[in-house]
């Protein structure tokens, strides 16, 4: 089909893979979205960006990963002439996602790894107890449905 | 990328067809399918569950709450003794109420879509999702955990939960969301509720299915059935029905549409599709759970919606699967989710009826968006798939398997 090339930014085909050089012309970025046409306007995308933010707090750690998975283009690439206003409010929130996230992983991999490899060497008679499978035998979790 | 002068004839300059872009429309449809029905059967085949008479009934008299086996053990346990005819009877009467119950809810989701309670339905189309990722998801994470001995702490483990859930929900409602998120996220629903339904007896199973599918030819094809019904009150209003449908993404969109084609229903030409509320089949599911609690029965009712009813036309594509120009092929979850049952089924026999079972149901969805692309109108997806699913168990159970053991212990073949 002739029209399809033409088209710089419509590469919606391998959407589902990041391609931020898709959604980017001549060094600006087009869409904020990494869904490209498909996705947010830039107007929206700073309304998503401030919400995804607000609620990540809300122990929704998960919601700042999306935040930066979704304005990846945002992200990845530096603030032009000939880019939107509202690139640097999205671009501020998303980093700040970003970092919010990162600390968390962080955090919780340390404590998952070190409760699965300590193991009752460091915690004792007490992990038997707290282990996800023997707690759930205990308290009958299965069962329930 | 892909080439798709393979697949089309050369078109005139100007004047797209819809060959040029089927096969790629085609993929993006089969592929959620078959990943969905894939991750059931790793479920299946890797947490064998026990959910036979003996386990239902003792969990009946142990734990407080019934088990979704309760009321088809339940209805064994009024009939008397377990014989081959008394689960059969048994697997009917349930199949049928099953039906009578859904086709009650989706009556009633369309009197309330005629009222235009739609904020209402979506509520409580997020609730149910929510609880279905977070208590199926959880239960099932519970049951993975426990066969293969992951060390994870409750608090880790109730953190995950809560995030995955609660980030699945906004990702299916709300519509300014990543879109591969959005997609994955109703594959993981359909296979944790099609897991779920695999924990069904045998025969209630096999009942079910056929009386889905017969159900839905019926819903849609009708006249007075509720989901045609529900397509042409959408249709006329322009309006989206809250719904799960999958959406596979537009292979092209077109130059002069609007920015959003996807999701987006204010351009009469775009799919603004996708809203296509197949509510419906879930209530079936709710109904082994009406017996247990009112919660729980509830909200899965309205979360799937089935009606695998497709929907063809670049005009008017409003539900299920549109194969317009600028239209991407929409799948209600219900599909999904029956598929993988048919197919997580057969896992609990032999590896042999899961690859007789896909093909089967791979060539029922050709043959069905084939029909699609002849009558350009809504039609159901579950029969022809079913149907054949069914038969090719069949014949691969009683026939094939037969055959296939004796050459290999004669060392004949295989």
């Amino acid at each position: 089909m002739e029209g399809r090339d033409d088209q710089p930014t419509a590469d919606v085909e391998s959407g589902a893979r990041l391609r931020p050089s898709a959604v980017r012309s001549r060094g600006a970025v087009t869409w904020p979205s990494v869904d490209g046409p498909l996705g947010v306007s830039w107007e929206e995308a700073e309304t998503s960006a401030r919400r995804f933010f607000f609620w990540g707090f809300a122990f929704l750690p998960l919601l700042w990963a999306v935040n930066c998975f979704y304005f990846w283009p945002v992200l990845v690439s530096k603030a032009s002439p000939s880019s939107s206003p509202h690139f640097n409010r999205i671009r501020s929130y998303v980093v700040w996602s970003s970092i919010g996230f990162v600390i968390f992983a962080v955090l919780l991999t340390a404590w998952a790894l070190t409760f699965a490899i300590g193991g009752e060497h460091l915690f004792g008679p007490m992990w038997k107890d707290l282990v996800m499978y023997n707690l759930a035998d205990k308290l009958q979790l299965t069962g329930l449905m | 990328m892909d080439d798709r002068s393979t697949d089309s004839d050369p078109v005139t300059a100007g004047e797209s067809s819809i060959l040029d872009t089927l096969g790629e429309d085609v993929i993006r449809i089969v592929s959620p399918v078959s990943l969905c029905m894939l991750l059931v059967v790793l479920l299946v085949s890797s947490v064998s569950s026990t959910n036979d008479l003996s386990s239902s009934i003792s969990s009946l008299f142990l734990s407080s709450t019934t088990t979704p086996t309760s009321f088809s053990s339940l209805n064994l346990l009024l009939l008397g003794s377990d014989s081959t005819w008394e689960e059969i009877k048994s697997a009917l009467v349930t199949a049928l109420s099953f039906v009578v119950v859904v086709t009650l809810l989706t009556f009633l989701l369309v009197l309330l879509f005629y009222f235009r309670c739609t904020n209402f339905l979506r509520i409580y189309m997020g609730i149910s999702s929510l609880f279905v990722l977070s208590f199926l998801g959880g239960f099932i994470s519970l049951l993975l955990i426990s066969h293969f001995k992951i060390p994870i702490d409750p608090f880790t483990f109730a953190i995950l939960l809560f995030n995955l859930s609660v980030v699945g929900v906004f990702a299916v409602f709300m519509p300014k969301f990543p879109i591969s998120m959005n997609q994955g996220y109703l594959v993981a629903i359909g296979v944790l509720t099609a897991y779920w339904f695999t924990m069904l007896p045998e025969w209630t199973t096999w009942a079910l299915l056929i009386a889905m599918s017969l159900y839905d030819l019926a819903a849609v094809l009708l006249p007075i059935g509720p989901l045609r019904l529900l397509v042409e009150l959408a249709m006329s209003r322009n309006e989206e029905i809250p719904a799960l449908v999958y959406e596979a993404r537009p292979v092209d969109p077109q130059p002069g549409d609007r920015v959003r084609v996807w999701r987006e229903r204010t351009d009469v030409r775009i799919e603004a599709t996708e809203n296509s509320t197949n509510s419906a089949t879930v209530q079936t599911v709710q109904e082994t759970r009406l017996a247990v609690s009112e919660e729980i029965t509830a909200p899965l009712i309205e979360a799937f919606p089935q009606t695998g009813d497709r929907h063809l036309g670049t005009e008017e594509e409003e539900d299920g699967i549109g194969l317009g120009s600028s239209g991407a092929i929409k799948l209600g979850l219900g599909d999904f989710i029956f598929y993988s049952v048919l197919v997580g089924r057969a896992a609990m026999y032999d590896y042999m009826t899961v690859y007789a079972c896909y093909l089967a149901i791979m060539a029922g969805l050709g043959v069905t968006l084939l029909l699609l692309a002849v009558y350009r109108k809504a039609l159901p997806a579950l029969p022809v798939s079913i149907m054949l699913g069914v038969v090719f168990y069949l014949l691969t159970r009683v026939l094939l398997e037969v055959f296939v053991v004796q050459c290999s212990s004669n060392l004949l073949m295989f």
